[in-house]
Protein backbone atom coordinates (compact mmCIF):
# COMPACT_ATOMS: atom_id res chain seq x y z
CA UNK A 1 0.00 0.00 0.00
CA UNK A 2 1.65 3.37 -1.05
CA UNK A 3 1.20 6.36 0.89
CA UNK A 4 0.20 9.56 -0.78
CA UNK A 5 1.72 12.77 1.15
CA UNK A 6 0.09 15.86 0.34
CA UNK A 7 0.85 19.23 0.85
CA UNK A 8 -1.31 20.69 3.85
CA UNK A 9 -0.22 24.40 4.53
CA UNK A 10 -0.62 25.01 8.33
CA UNK A 11 -2.90 27.51 7.79
CA UNK A 12 -5.60 25.31 6.07
CA UNK A 13 -7.35 24.46 9.63
CA UNK A 14 -8.17 28.25 10.25
CA UNK A 15 -9.42 29.08 6.99
CA UNK A 16 -13.18 26.94 6.89
CA UNK A 17 -16.42 28.34 4.65
CA UNK A 18 -16.83 29.11 1.53
CA UNK A 19 -14.44 31.55 -0.44
CA UNK A 20 -15.63 34.73 -0.83
CA UNK A 21 -14.48 38.17 -3.19
CA UNK A 22 -11.66 39.63 -1.65
CA UNK A 23 -11.83 43.63 -0.36
CA UNK A 24 -9.59 46.20 -0.63
CA UNK A 25 -8.51 45.03 2.48
CA UNK A 26 -6.79 41.31 2.11
CA UNK A 27 -4.68 39.09 3.61
CA UNK A 28 -2.98 36.82 1.49
CA UNK A 29 -1.47 33.51 2.81
CA UNK A 30 1.38 32.51 0.31
CA UNK A 31 0.98 28.44 0.07
CA UNK A 32 4.68 27.56 -0.90
CA UNK A 33 7.09 30.55 -0.17
CA UNK A 34 10.97 29.78 0.07
CA UNK A 35 12.78 31.39 2.50
CA UNK A 36 16.53 30.64 3.74
CA UNK A 37 17.91 31.94 6.85
CA UNK A 38 21.27 33.41 5.90
CA UNK A 39 24.10 34.30 8.47
CA UNK A 40 27.25 36.63 7.62
CA UNK A 41 30.62 34.82 8.75
CA UNK A 42 32.81 37.49 11.10
CA UNK A 43 33.86 40.43 9.28
CA UNK A 44 31.71 39.59 5.71
CA UNK A 45 28.34 41.33 7.02
CA UNK A 46 28.90 44.05 4.49
CA UNK A 47 29.61 41.81 1.50
CA UNK A 48 26.99 39.08 2.26
CA UNK A 49 24.09 42.25 2.31
CA UNK A 50 25.04 44.16 -0.64
CA UNK A 51 25.28 40.26 -2.07
CA UNK A 52 21.48 39.55 -1.51
CA UNK A 53 20.14 43.24 -2.13
CA UNK A 54 21.71 42.68 -5.90
CA UNK A 55 20.44 39.30 -6.07
CA UNK A 56 17.90 38.60 -8.83
CA UNK A 57 14.25 36.51 -7.57
CA UNK A 58 15.43 36.74 -3.88
CA UNK A 59 14.18 39.26 -1.86
CA UNK A 60 16.28 40.04 1.31
CA UNK A 61 14.75 40.54 4.81
CA UNK A 62 16.89 42.38 7.45
CA UNK A 63 17.10 40.33 10.80
CA UNK A 64 20.05 41.58 12.73
CA UNK A 65 23.61 42.51 11.02
CA UNK A 66 24.76 39.46 9.97
CA UNK A 67 21.73 37.92 9.49
CA UNK A 68 18.79 37.85 6.86
CA UNK A 69 15.92 35.94 5.52
CA UNK A 70 16.27 35.30 1.73
CA UNK A 71 12.51 34.96 0.71
CA UNK A 72 11.53 34.27 -3.25
CA UNK A 73 7.84 33.89 -4.34
CA UNK A 74 8.78 32.75 -7.85
CA UNK A 75 11.84 30.58 -7.45
CA UNK A 76 12.11 27.39 -6.44
CA UNK A 77 14.44 26.32 -3.35
CA UNK A 78 17.36 24.79 -5.10
CA UNK A 79 17.51 28.01 -7.26
CA UNK A 80 17.79 29.74 -4.11
CA UNK A 81 20.66 27.33 -2.70
CA UNK A 82 22.04 27.85 -5.76
CA UNK A 83 22.64 31.40 -5.99
CA UNK A 84 23.10 31.59 -2.11
CA UNK A 85 26.26 29.23 -2.31
CA UNK A 86 27.83 31.68 -4.73
CA UNK A 87 28.04 33.98 -2.22
CA UNK A 88 31.66 33.93 -0.14
CA UNK A 89 31.36 33.96 3.25
CA UNK A 90 27.76 33.01 3.92
CA UNK A 91 25.97 30.31 5.50
CA UNK A 92 22.36 29.09 4.86
CA UNK A 93 19.61 26.78 5.96
CA UNK A 94 16.78 26.48 4.15
CA UNK A 95 13.44 27.30 6.50
CA UNK A 96 10.49 27.52 4.19
CA UNK A 97 8.88 24.53 6.33
CA UNK A 98 9.14 26.66 9.11
CA UNK A 99 8.18 29.78 8.38
CA UNK A 100 4.97 30.79 7.24
CA UNK A 101 4.62 34.10 5.29
CA UNK A 102 1.57 36.14 5.04
CA UNK A 103 0.84 39.73 2.91
CA UNK A 104 -1.56 41.76 4.22
CA UNK A 105 -2.78 45.10 1.72
CA UNK A 106 -5.41 47.21 1.39
CA UNK A 107 -5.88 51.38 1.84
CA UNK A 108 -6.21 50.58 5.88
CA UNK A 109 -3.53 48.19 6.94
CA UNK A 110 -1.73 50.58 8.91
CA UNK A 111 -3.97 50.83 10.54
CA UNK A 112 -5.00 47.22 11.42
CA UNK A 113 -1.28 46.71 11.93
CA UNK A 114 -1.12 49.46 14.45
CA UNK A 115 -2.71 47.30 16.87
CA UNK A 116 -0.26 44.32 15.94
CA UNK A 117 2.77 45.69 16.09
CA UNK A 118 4.69 48.42 18.62
CA UNK A 119 6.95 50.03 15.93
CA UNK A 120 6.02 53.60 13.75
CA UNK A 121 4.98 52.30 10.43
CA UNK A 122 4.70 55.72 9.26
CA UNK A 123 6.44 55.65 5.54
CA UNK A 124 9.28 58.41 6.71
CA UNK A 125 10.38 55.92 9.23
CA UNK A 126 9.12 52.67 8.08
CA UNK A 127 9.84 53.43 4.37
CA UNK A 128 9.17 50.46 1.40
CA UNK A 129 11.64 47.93 1.03
CA UNK A 130 12.61 48.02 4.70
CA UNK A 131 12.32 45.12 7.08
CA UNK A 132 12.64 44.37 10.64
CA UNK A 133 12.35 41.68 13.45
CA UNK A 134 10.20 42.31 15.91
CA UNK A 135 7.02 41.31 18.05
CA UNK A 136 3.61 41.23 15.81
CA UNK A 137 0.82 40.08 17.98
CA UNK A 138 3.60 39.03 20.57
CA UNK A 139 4.67 36.41 18.41
CA UNK A 140 8.59 37.18 16.99
CA UNK A 141 7.89 38.32 13.37
CA UNK A 142 9.77 39.51 10.05
CA UNK A 143 7.82 42.86 9.05
CA UNK A 144 8.53 44.15 5.57
CA UNK A 145 7.12 46.99 3.59
CA UNK A 146 6.68 45.95 0.37
CA UNK A 147 4.52 48.92 -1.10
CA UNK A 148 2.44 51.60 0.08
CA UNK A 149 0.05 49.70 1.68
CA UNK A 150 1.64 46.39 1.69
CA UNK A 151 3.56 44.96 4.13
CA UNK A 152 4.61 41.11 4.14
CA UNK A 153 4.48 39.14 7.38
CA UNK A 154 7.03 36.24 8.22
CA UNK A 155 6.34 34.28 11.31
CA UNK A 156 7.46 30.89 12.95
CA UNK A 157 5.52 27.99 11.39
CA UNK A 158 4.01 27.06 15.03
CA UNK A 159 3.38 30.51 16.22
CA UNK A 160 1.08 31.04 12.81
CA UNK A 161 -2.07 30.21 13.90
CA UNK A 162 -2.46 32.38 16.85
CA UNK A 163 -0.83 35.41 14.82
CA UNK A 164 -3.34 34.65 11.62
CA UNK A 165 -6.38 34.79 14.00
CA UNK A 166 -5.29 37.91 16.00
CA UNK A 167 -4.95 39.51 12.83
CA UNK A 168 -8.21 38.91 11.66
CA UNK A 169 -9.88 39.78 14.64
CA UNK A 170 -8.07 43.45 14.17
CA UNK A 171 -9.10 43.20 10.51
CA UNK A 172 -12.62 43.01 11.43
CA UNK A 173 -13.74 46.45 11.62
CA UNK A 174 -12.06 46.94 8.62
CA UNK A 175 -13.45 43.93 6.37
CA UNK A 176 -10.45 42.39 6.17
CA UNK A 177 -10.44 39.03 3.65
CA UNK A 178 -8.24 35.86 3.60
CA UNK A 179 -7.45 33.57 1.25
CA UNK A 180 -4.47 31.20 -0.41
CA UNK A 181 -2.22 32.17 -3.23
CA UNK A 182 -0.28 30.11 -5.01
CA UNK B 1 11.35 51.85 33.57
CA UNK B 2 12.44 53.41 30.54
CA UNK B 3 10.05 51.62 28.34
CA UNK B 4 11.16 53.13 24.72
CA UNK B 5 14.71 51.96 23.88
CA UNK B 6 16.74 53.00 21.05
CA UNK B 7 18.49 49.97 19.14
CA UNK B 8 21.42 50.61 17.17
CA UNK B 9 20.15 48.23 14.62
CA UNK B 10 16.16 48.19 14.37
CA UNK B 11 15.42 51.92 16.10
CA UNK B 12 13.06 52.69 18.77
CA UNK B 13 11.23 49.58 20.28
CA UNK B 14 9.31 48.93 23.14
CA UNK B 15 10.90 47.46 26.22
CA UNK B 16 8.62 44.32 25.90
CA UNK B 17 11.10 42.72 23.34
CA UNK B 18 13.93 43.07 25.66
CA UNK B 19 14.98 41.05 27.98
CA UNK B 20 17.55 42.40 30.80
CA UNK B 21 20.35 40.17 31.61
CA UNK B 22 22.04 42.33 34.70
CA UNK B 23 24.66 45.26 35.56
CA UNK B 24 27.32 45.66 32.69
CA UNK B 25 30.04 47.07 34.59
CA UNK B 26 31.70 44.45 36.51
CA UNK B 27 34.44 43.20 34.44
CA UNK B 28 35.02 39.02 33.99
CA UNK B 29 38.02 38.16 36.29
CA UNK B 30 40.62 35.68 34.58
CA UNK B 31 40.11 31.56 34.99
CA UNK B 32 42.89 31.75 37.35
CA UNK B 33 41.62 34.72 39.49
CA UNK B 34 41.07 33.95 43.37
CA UNK B 35 38.34 32.30 44.78
CA UNK B 36 37.24 35.55 46.25
CA UNK B 37 37.62 37.89 42.59
CA UNK B 38 34.99 35.70 41.66
CA UNK B 39 32.55 35.40 44.51
CA UNK B 40 32.96 39.51 43.81
CA UNK B 41 32.03 39.03 40.18
CA UNK B 42 29.51 36.12 40.68
CA UNK B 43 27.32 37.42 43.63
CA UNK B 44 28.39 41.18 44.93
CA UNK B 45 26.68 43.67 43.32
CA UNK B 46 25.78 47.24 43.66
CA UNK B 47 22.42 48.54 43.97
CA UNK B 48 22.70 52.01 42.57
CA UNK B 49 19.95 54.73 42.12
CA UNK B 50 20.79 56.87 39.29
CA UNK B 51 22.87 56.40 36.65
CA UNK B 52 23.47 52.66 35.53
CA UNK B 53 24.76 50.67 33.17
CA UNK B 54 23.15 46.94 31.51
CA UNK B 55 23.09 44.64 29.60
CA UNK B 56 19.49 44.09 27.43
CA UNK B 57 18.82 41.63 24.96
CA UNK B 58 16.99 41.91 21.93
CA UNK B 59 15.08 38.73 22.02
CA UNK B 60 12.43 40.02 19.92
CA UNK B 61 14.37 41.82 17.50
CA UNK B 62 18.01 41.66 16.17
CA UNK B 63 18.88 39.22 18.88
CA UNK B 64 22.41 41.15 19.85
CA UNK B 65 23.07 41.80 23.48
CA UNK B 66 23.13 45.37 24.42
CA UNK B 67 24.40 47.58 26.65
CA UNK B 68 22.19 50.72 28.10
CA UNK B 69 22.56 53.34 29.80
CA UNK B 70 20.23 54.51 31.76
CA UNK B 71 18.66 55.80 35.01
CA UNK B 72 16.95 54.01 36.83
CA UNK B 73 15.28 56.75 39.02
CA UNK B 74 13.98 59.15 36.27
CA UNK B 75 14.00 56.58 33.19
CA UNK B 76 15.63 58.73 31.32
CA UNK B 77 17.67 56.44 28.73
CA UNK B 78 21.74 58.19 27.89
CA UNK B 79 22.96 55.67 25.28
CA UNK B 80 22.48 52.36 23.60
CA UNK B 81 25.77 50.48 22.00
CA UNK B 82 25.86 47.04 20.91
CA UNK B 83 27.77 44.80 23.51
CA UNK B 84 30.16 43.64 21.12
CA UNK B 85 31.62 47.36 20.65
CA UNK B 86 31.03 48.18 24.28
CA UNK B 87 33.69 45.24 24.64
CA UNK B 88 35.97 46.72 22.27
CA UNK B 89 36.07 49.65 23.90
CA UNK B 90 36.53 48.91 27.07
CA UNK B 91 39.78 46.47 26.10
CA UNK B 92 40.97 49.75 24.52
CA UNK B 93 40.88 51.45 27.49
Amino acid sequence: MSINLLHRHVLDDHISGFETDTNPNHLSIIRRPVIFSVLAHESRETAVAEALWNAEDVAPRFCSPSEWLAVSRTVGAGMVADMLSGIAGASFVDQSDGRVLVEISGPSVRAILAKCVAIDLHPEVFEEGHSAAMLCCHAEANVARTGADRFEIIVPRSLAGSVFEELMEMGREHALTRGFVD
Amino acid sequence: MASLITCPHCGTRPKEEFSIRGAAAPKRPSPTAKDEAWHVYVYVRDNPKGRYQEYWHHVAGCRRFLVVERDNLTHEVFGVTDAAEFERAGADE
